[in-house]
């Protein structure tokens, strides 16, 4: 700070932190129960069908709720629809230093994809569509499902390639995100 | 001025912490307002909503919410990070195009995942303010002295409590015209609605006359006509003084008050209006919307009933 | 339609990676300033004001129109805030639009800002978790899959970042100055996103951009010519289901088809003169030349591959520089619209297009699911 008060504006650093209690919710909850016991669930929307894992308690398409006479169990297996190399932006709270990859992963049984999932067990360069993944459950006493039910929590460390022949195109074309 | 009126209204009502998401507790109240309209989700032209990322703890939180509406095929949407009350207003403005016909508009906040004496201090200016941690509480007290040492509100009135805060959505179904009679018994119609603000810095203000309600109110026509019913945004005995004596409602006028949930009450307000003229049999009532710190920003929608 | 609307004046303010020698307040009264400037108008003569920016913490300021009142004159009016994500500038323009169209207000003042030096985008955007995937990583995907679709070359995106840069020196009040900008600095660029490279990114820009708007008499006595709104279409869909295109996204078709009727625009590559289009990562000036009608799928890198979109090009894009020059977030959807308004009132300075008398203003945001387009002429509709 300068005491020159004729001087050129000047800018000081305000840290800001607020605390937030994030409860979660009944469907992730249950999502992340079944994640702790090695098991993928999804909702089955009774009036289109689409099956989405992890569940939202709706079918936003239908604009239907969901529940758990909707429950489904998805295969920890699927296929990469879309990914990508990041090189970790270095803001406060980040921890990532390497270049790392994201996937969204189509599973068998399921219609929407899970996003941002880490790819491991394949240099970067090998990363493709239709590459066929399996999950790399994390042991059972470090499966924490994510708090607001976006994703698989820290159940699941990542996701390695099976050897699988390749999905062809046709199964990964609509479904981008 | 294109006739518009309100056919439909739902809420959650104030809850105490729920455990859903935004989206989860929004979903079932948007789905209510719809049905209770009876007008089949794909006829409506344009919907808005109104949050609060701060309050959602998440950037672009609203996004989300495009599910509780079921936005595809693609709709025409837009969001304030504001009161609900002025996502209504927007659609109001947009129904008077001409091309649409029905509009919804809706809100939602969940204020019990953070503290609102600490969250609400950012909305104070950045540089001058914030940085004192002034909440919203302080700053009511500070109006609150003002009220007493005018003689408007008596000593006891001078401590102002924190209410507990609550969580919370609504739903508003708006309907252009004739076709509100078609699928209302008894709509209530927008004869007016407006909205001002005050200056964000209380030094400059005169802190006994809420001036942006009362520039609202003539601009809306509250005292046109006798209101019946006024449903009023105050958290605090002394802010129902004082909006009665900006909005010009008599003794006569029946209050009901309340600030909960932050970004929904404003909505419910001119819900509830709404329901007075609809369910009660009202003929002309008054729904007010606020905002900031000691009713800084303030809108006033008066209703009118077939008579 | 009650009222005719007509863009009176335009401002904005010098974009730069950190304008610390203004305020929050300040960097929105420069544009506003500007604008009024522009309209021989005074901040007494606006009825209402409409803000518009992105995440509030962004900056750190919740719901920024309480404070920023006093400093846009908005003591005793109407003031609103607008949020749609990365199209709220464009939106925000719409909703000032509609107050205008429907007959509420004669004048309106609309701003729209970003100051993204006083905090972190970044951090706002992974909500203060570790590993967020990013603006760039999560579009990333995206523009893979319309590669892949399309068959595109890799230059053509390379060819979209020089493009853009080599505008934005016609432009005083860009961000990006790059002289010496080359498709061979592209291509060595460092890959942030795969397959995005530095140089194919947008930066982070602290600006704001503001429009007056009023009804058919501000317009027939505005002291220079104005812009008349022809049409104004905002779509928003979904994020995320089974089955939904984000390269080719159906929301981005209905709200162009919407637009152009209004309009009356029947073949949008003859009709329209000049396009400023919301390009962050180049590889979205093809995507989006499809998504708007210019192209047919998998042929809009065809069109920047062949120059179509240069400035000497028969359909040029983002003369302005565009996004990718210039981009303070909450504002960069407001600027195209702006930066169309400027073309047909002859305005654009060093990067005019002779003539052009029908312009097309595009912004796009979240998941590429947010929407919001105008079309501008020189005449009345």
């Amino acid at each position: 700070m300068s005491d020159d008060t004729d001087g050129p504006v000047r800018f000081m650093p305000q840290l800001i932190g607020l605390d937030y209690t994030i409860r979660t919710n009944p469907v992730a909850a249950a999502f992340g129960a079944a994640l702790a016991e090695g098991h993928i669930t999804g909702h089955r929307c009774p009036s289109c069908q689409r099956v989405y894992a992890p569940p939202k308690g709706y079918c936003p398409i239908c604009c239907v709720a969901t529940g758990a006479d909707d429950l489904v169990e998805v295969a920890d297996r699927g296929l990469i629809t879309s990914w990508t190399v990041l090189t970790p932006i270095q803001y406060a709270g980040q921890k990532e230093r390497e270049d790392y990859a994201l996937a969204s992963i189509l599973l068998d049984g399921a219609d929407g994809t899970i996003g941002q999932q880490r790819l491991t067990d394949v240099p970067l360069d090998e990363i493709r569509m239709g590459l066929r993944v399996e999950a790399v459950w994390a042991p059972p006493d470090e499966r924490v499902g994510d708090d607001r039910g976006y994703g698989l929590g820290t159940a699941v460390s990542g996701w390695r390639p099976t050897g699988e022949p390749d999905a062809p195109p046709s199964a990964y074309q609509d479904h981008t995100l | 001025m294109r006739d518009v009126a309100i056919v439909s209204f739902a809420t959650s009502g104030a809850l105490p912490a729920v455990e859903d998401t935004e989206t989860q507790m929004l979903f079932p109240v948007i789905s209510e307002a719809i049905e209770r309209s009876g007008i089949p989700r794909a006829d409506i032209g344009f919907t808005c909503s109104g949050s609060a990322d701060y309050l959602a703890g998440t950037p672009f939180a609203f996004v989300g919410n495009l599910e509780a509406v079921g936005a595809w095929p693609p709709i025409s949407e837009s969001h304030v990070d504001m009161d609900g009350a002025w996502a209504l207003y927007e659609a109001w403005v947009r129904l008077q195009h001409g091309d649409v016909d029905v509009a919804l508009a809706f809100s939602s906040g969940i204020s019990s995942r953070s503290d609102l004496r600490e969250v609400l201090c950012l909305q104070n200016d950045p540089y001058y303010l914030m940085p004192l941690w002034a909440d919203h509480g302080s700053l009511a007290g500070l109006q609150a002295r003002a009220a007493a040492d005018a003689g408007l509100i008596p000593e006891a009135d001078t401590t102002v409590a924190t209410p507990p805060s609550s969580d919370g959505a609504a739903a508003v179904i708006m309907v252009a015209g004739d076709r509100a009679r078609e699928v209302c018994e008894r709509p209530a119609w927008i004869r007016g609605i407006e909205h001002r603000s005050d200056p964000h810095y209380l030094g400059v203000r005169d802190l006994t006359d809420v001036a942006s309600a009362r520039l609202a109110a003539e601009a809306a026509g509250v005292g046109d006509a006798p209101v019946e019913v006024a449903e009023l945004s105050a958290a605090h005995p002394h802010e129902e003084v004082l909006l009665r004596r900006a909005l010009g409602l008599g003794d006569e006028v029946e209050v009901h008050t309340g600030a909960d949930p932050l970004m929904v009450s404003g909505l419910v307000h001119i819900g509830e209006a709404f329901r007075q003229i609809n369910e009660h049999g009202r003929q002309r009532t008054v729904g007010h919307a606020s905002s900031g710190a000691c009713l800084q920003q303030n809108l006033v929608c008066v209703l009118e009933g077939d008579a | 339609m009650a009222e005719r609307c007509a863009v009176v004046g335009i401002g904005q303010t010098h974009h730069k990676k950190v304008r610390d020698d203004v305020s929050l307040a300040g960097l929105l009264r420069e544009a506003g300033q500007r604008a009024l400037d522009d309209a021989e108008l005074t901040w007494r003569d606006i009825d209402a004001v409409v803000i518009g920016t992105a995440p509030d913490s962004f900056e750190g300021v919740m719901m920024p129109e309480l404070y920023l009142a006093d400093a846009l004159g908005a003591a005793g009016k109407p003031i609103m805030r607008v949020h749609t994500a990365g199209s709220v500038g464009g939106s925000t323009a719409i909703v000032a639009t509609h107050l205008v169209q429907s007959g509420v207000r004669r004048r309106v003042l609309t701003i729209a800002f970003e100051k993204q030096s006083e905090g972190d985008t970044t951090w706002g955007l992974s909500g203060g978790r570790s590993g967020g995937v990013g603006a760039g990583g999560y579009f990333a995907p995206h523009i893979r899959a319309y590669i892949d679709r399309s068959h595109a070359p890799e230059h053509a995106g390379w060819m979209v970042a020089v493009k853009d840069r080599l505008n934005a020196l016609k432009n005083p009040y860009a961000h990006l100055q790059v002289p010496d900008i080359t498709l061979e600095k592209v291509r060595d660029s460092p890959m942030v996103w795969e397959p995005v490279r530095r140089l194919e990114s947008c930066p982070a820009s602290d600006g704001a951009c503001a429009l007056v708007l009023t009804d058919e008499a501000g317009g027939d006595a505005a002291p220079r010519p104005p812009a008349w709104v022809h049409g104004t279409a905002i779509r928003s869909e979904l994020g995320q289901f089974p089955g939904r295109d984000p390269v080719n996204p159906q929301g981005g078709r209905d709200c162009a088809a919407d637009v152009y009727a209004q309009a009356g625009i029947t073949d949008p590559r003859r009709d329209i003169d000049v396009v400023e289009m919301y390009v962050p990562f180049s590889w979205y000036e093809p995507m989006w030349l499809e998504n708007l009608g210019f192209a047919a799928e998998g042929d809009g890198w065809r069109l920047t591959e062949d120059g179509v979109t240069e400035m000497t090009g028969d359909l040029p894009v983002n003369c302005s520089g565009g996004v990718l020059s210039s981009n303070p977030i909450g504002a960069s959807g407001m600027l195209r619209f702006a930066e169309a308004a400027m073309q047909v009132r002859g305005q654009a300075g060093e990067h005019q297009i002779d003539g052009a008398t029908t312009a097309l203003g595009h912004a796009y945001g979240g998941a590429a699911q947010f929407f919001a387009m105008w079309i501008v002429r020189s005449t009345k509709p």
